[in-house]
């Protein structure tokens, strides 16, 4: 009855993509029934996992598709010794996950209303299980806007689903790569993510923007989402803060009064202000 | 107290005159914090804890009356040369015992600090020897201690353990080593392990293991050792700072004597040596290749 | 009323020990007093605060908490259980025993601690009252007292000038405890002994009041200068609790550890992309002092110091939690005279 909390599930790996240079995602599926259902039943989006290989360790990401799915994906860059050997798992080989665990985007409470996601780079994850969400369930909410954008075309994740998005008449989709990173047959944008985030529309009454990406990014967004008229209460964006344990034990992810693994990693950019600046 | 009142004159005059931004050296300490008792038998300097003096960091001249100094100013302040915030005010002066003084010179035959970054305030017992450079407290260092100095206590416990079976001393070592916790007092204490990133913290590959456990501990405490032969001073910082009471110094002797009698090294006397341990020649010993 | 005649300490360990219990005790090794395993013929020192805390037994400083044989390209796991035998934990300090508090609730908040609940299941406390307090005990200021040990299963209380100890069971627990060492036991009374005199150091209100205003003062600088960066103090620390997660594989198999860790050491909070949230050791004290005095007591409605000063004795630097209180609270007061502002 009282289990062992570290024990992660197995995992197998169905798929494997190359989304930019050392950036994967994987499709992970469930070895075993019960722990998919046991998964799905809490799972929301915004809500991350411990992704691992035994003898290696765990390393703590997003969970990057959306509930309603029989399998998991993960998108990540190589850093450290754990990615390294994540990416070294090729189709067919397990690997563990534990989760889901944290909070999650208050989507239900977004019914109606426009979304504006914004991101930068490898911070397209955390927001594409939100986007993927709203579109199975497009009809639930209002306009859908997507500003995307990377250092270079190569650096560009999910390509095929930017196409598809790009093609959609109900997600309007503005990608943008930063000046000098664009290649002769790029159709997108050139500019600064948040250069281009100026020229979007206003924010309807009740929109929420979301945002994830570099720090710098972040950081030059946010002036901007505030003159398109979004509060600080109807900006969301996710904290990476270094994590072990992923249950609110091991103390690494505190930061002011807040485990980020279990009051984040969703907060409101009225939330994030509230915490000590210095030590995020 | 006879000495402080030169000393405190000569650290409000350098930094009065902008020659140095910072001195390091003790204030005395109102109250508690009398350090942990001092096991009987372990091998251990006594106050470890700094007994009534603690670290004074003064950066105002007219704060320089802060300063004290006696013989129960025991902490090896040249740690200190290893946190990032304290270089960023070099050039920089510190109070110099002999044990501070020779781990200043053995961190200047390793270059780690620029020439004219550092000066000492430089004590011979508890007789003040005025504002020295590098090079002056490695003569001092060299005139105080012609010989190898080794505390004859734990040569006699090194004889002993020498006598035993290898196999009785690895359990013997084993058994202390199993109390160690992991918690690096020792390498935070010492001036010369200075390495950015620990060995014990290199994890691609995993060198050695981070557990508070026998094989890691074993390991850690060993290289620890090892990398300190040859560069050791003997100041007896990470044993006074080991919470358990581990008996570092026979290592730390072990390994000196051995640096001095195969390689004519004393560390902590010449700024211009070649470091033992980062250093190759064609002609050293091979032989214990088979 | 119960009773022990203080030096028969080893004879209660004796009985629980027969009784079926593991025994452990402030016990001395090389010089050093620990809280260890208990062994026929040791001495039990009340005579001395262990080096390490009662945290010790219930969250080891490395422990397994998972394991797998390797099978071809994949691994098969191996249930981890923690290994907590039924035990008696003798003559913990009361400073200790309210540290369990804290444990308690981080072990447990939501997800529950399978490791630290078997042994704190497994353990009766057998808490002894201090008849002494050093330069660096603090309990009375941070809401402790050196007499009483509430959340403890029994306490021994010193009487009759040391000579005796009453044993008080307080729990059922304690009292199957006294029940195991009835044999030892003796009834009659005995004039308990007056606690020692614990100073206080600091106003914990006015501390906490000065924390919640001051994450940016230039005093956190100040305060860490001296701070070396090692884990002295939290791994000494009862209440301290961070830990780090390790695989260690050999040819046949892999066990995953859990280790201590501290926010004091520079590669606690590194990303691995080099990024540092808490790139000097200011920073990393100012988040041990916020932990402990401002963050638990608001998550968790506990303190995460008990002033039980095991930080200032072992600290290699003389440093102390008692210490950047106490400078605190004088900070936290400008007009409180000459004494504000002197250096602890």
């Amino acid at each position: 009855m009282n289990g062992n909390i570290y024990q992660p599930v197995e995992m197998r790996i169905e798929r494997a993509k190359d989304e930019a240079p050392e950036v994967r995602t994987l499709r992970l599926a469930f070895a075993h029934a019960p722990d998919r259902e046991a998964f799905f039943r809490r799972y929301r989006v915004g809500m991350f996992g411990l992704y691992g290989v035994p003898g290696e360790g765990e390393s703590t990401f997003c969970v990057a598709s959306p509930p309603g799915r029989d399998y998991i994906e993960c998108t990540f860059r190589r850093a450290g010794r754990v990615t390294a050997a994540l990416l070294d798992r090729e189709v067919g080989h397990p690997v563990t996950f534990r989760g889901p665990y944290g909070n999650h985007f208050p989507i239900e409470s977004w019914r109606g209303k426009d979304l504006l996601f914004v991101a930068g780079g490898i911070g397209l994850p955390p927001l594409r299980s939100v986007i993927w969400n709203i579109l199975d369930r497009r009809a639930e909410f209002g306009r859908v806007a997507v500003v995307y954008g990377a250092r270079t075309v190569a650096d560009l994740v999910y390509k095929d689903e930017l196409a598809g998005w790009a093609g959609r008449s109900d997600v309007e989709l503005v990608t943008t790569v930063d000046p000098g990173g664009e290649t002769p047959d790029w159709k997108g944008r050139v500019g600064f993510v948040p250069t281009v985030l100026k020229e979007m529309p206003a924010a309807a009454p009740g929109a929420a923007a979301l945002v994830c990406g570099p720090p710098i990014m972040i950081r030059l967004s946010l002036p901007v989402l505030s003159g398109l008229g979004f509060r600080p209460t109807a900006i969301y964006s996710t904290l990476e803060n270094r994590m072990k344990c992923g249950v609110g034990k091991c103390g690494r992810c505190n930061v002011g009064g807040v485990y980020v693994c279990k009051d984040g990693p969703v907060f409101t950019l009225e939330e994030i202000q509230r915490l000590p600046q210095a030590d995020l | 107290m006879s000495p402080t009142p030169s000393l405190r004159e000569d650290a409000a005059r350098l930094l009065r005159e902008g020659r140095v931004k910072l001195v390091i050296g003790y204030r005395a300490h109102a109250g508690g914090g009398q350090g942990p008792a001092v096991p009987e038998g372990a091998c251990r300097a006594p106050l470890a804890g700094g007994g009534g003096r603690r670290p004074a960091f003064i950066e105002e001249a007219h704060r320089a009356g802060e300063l004290v100094f006696d013989g129960a100013c025991s902490q090896n302040l040249a740690a200190y040369l290893k946190k990032p915030e304290v270089r960023a005010r070099m050039p920089l002066a510190i109070v110099a015992s002999e044990a501070v003084g020779r781990s200043l010179v053995s961190l200047a035959a390793e270059s780690q600090f620029a020439q004219g970054a550092l000066l000492a305030l430089a004590f011979r017992g508890e007789r003040y020897e005025g504002v020295k450079e590098v090079e002056e407290l490695a003569a001092l260092a060299r005139e105080a201690a012609p010989e190898p100095r080794r505390d004859p206590d734990i040569g006699r416990r090194l004889a002993e353990l020498a006598a035993w079976p290898a196999q009785r001393r690895a359990e013997w070592w084993s058994a202390r080593f199993s109390r160690c916790t992991r918690c690096y007092a020792c390498r935070a204490a010492c001036p010369g392990c200075y390495c950015q990133r620990c060995v014990t913290e290199r994890n691609v590959p995993q060198w050695v293991s981070t557990a508070a456990l026998g094989h890691g501990n074993y390991a850690w405490n060993m290289i620890r050792a090892f990398h300190q032969a040859g560069r050791c001073t003997l100041c007896g910082a990470c044993a006074s700072a080991c919470p358990q009471g581990l008996p570092l110094m026979l290592l730390n002797t072990f390994l000196a004597a051995q640096a001095a009698e195969q390689f004519d090294v004393e560390a902590g006397l010449d700024p211009a040596a070649k470091p033992l341990i980062g250093t190759w020649d064609p002609e050293d010993d091979n032989s214990f290749f088979t | 009323m119960k009773s022990l005649s203080a030096d028969r300490l080893q004879d209660l360990a004796a009985a629980l020990s027969a009784a079926g219990y593991r025994v452990v005790a402030p016990v001395e090794a090389d010089g050093v007093v620990r809280f260890a395993p208990w062994s026929p013929g040791a001495a039990i020192r009340t005579d001395a605060v262990p080096v390490n805390s009662l945290k010790d037994v219930f969250f080891p400083p490395s422990e397994a908490i998972g394991r797998w044989r390797r099978s071809g390209d994949g691994f098969d796991a191996i249930e981890t259980r923690p290994e907590a035998p039924k035990t008696a934990a003798l003559a913990a300090r009361p400073c200790d025993v309210a540290a369990l508090a804290m444990l308690d609730a981080v072990f447990n908040w939501d997800f529950r601690d399978s490791f630290y609940d078997a042994r704190r299941a497994a353990t009766v406390v057998a808490a002894l009252a201090c008849s002494e307090a050093d330069e660096e005990c603090f309990c009375t200021s941070v809401g402790g007292r050196p007499d009483a040990a509430p959340g403890a299963d029994a306490l021994l209380r010193p009487a009759d000038g040391g000579r005796t100890l009453i044993v008080e069971p307080l729990t059922d627990q304690g009292r199957d405890l006294a029940a195991a060492a009835s044999g030892v036991l003796q009834d009659g009374a005995a004039a308990p002994d007056a606690p020692p005199e614990v100073r206080r150091r600091f106003d914990i209100g006015r501390v906490g009041a000065w924390l919640a205003g001051n994450f940016d003062s230039p005093l956190w600088k100040e305060l860490s200068l001296p701070c070396l960066g090692c884990a002295a103090c939290a791994y000494a620390c009862p209440a301290c609790h961070c830990f780090d997660i390790q695989d260690e594989s050999g040819p046949n198999g892999v066990v995953r550890l859990r280790n201590w860790d501290a926010c004091g050491l520079g590669l606690f909070t590194l990303h691995a992309s080099g990024h540092n949230p808490r790139p000097d050791q200011a920073s990393r004290w100012r988040q041990r002092v916020m932990h402990k005095l401002a963050y638990a007591p608001e998550r968790f409605k506990v303190a995460a110091c008990t002033g039980c000063g095991r930080c200032g004795r072992v600290c290699p630097r003389g440093m102390s939690l008692a210490d950047t209180a106490e400078r605190i609270a004088a900070a936290a007061a400008p007009a409180a005279g000459p004494a504000a502002g002197v250096p602890a």
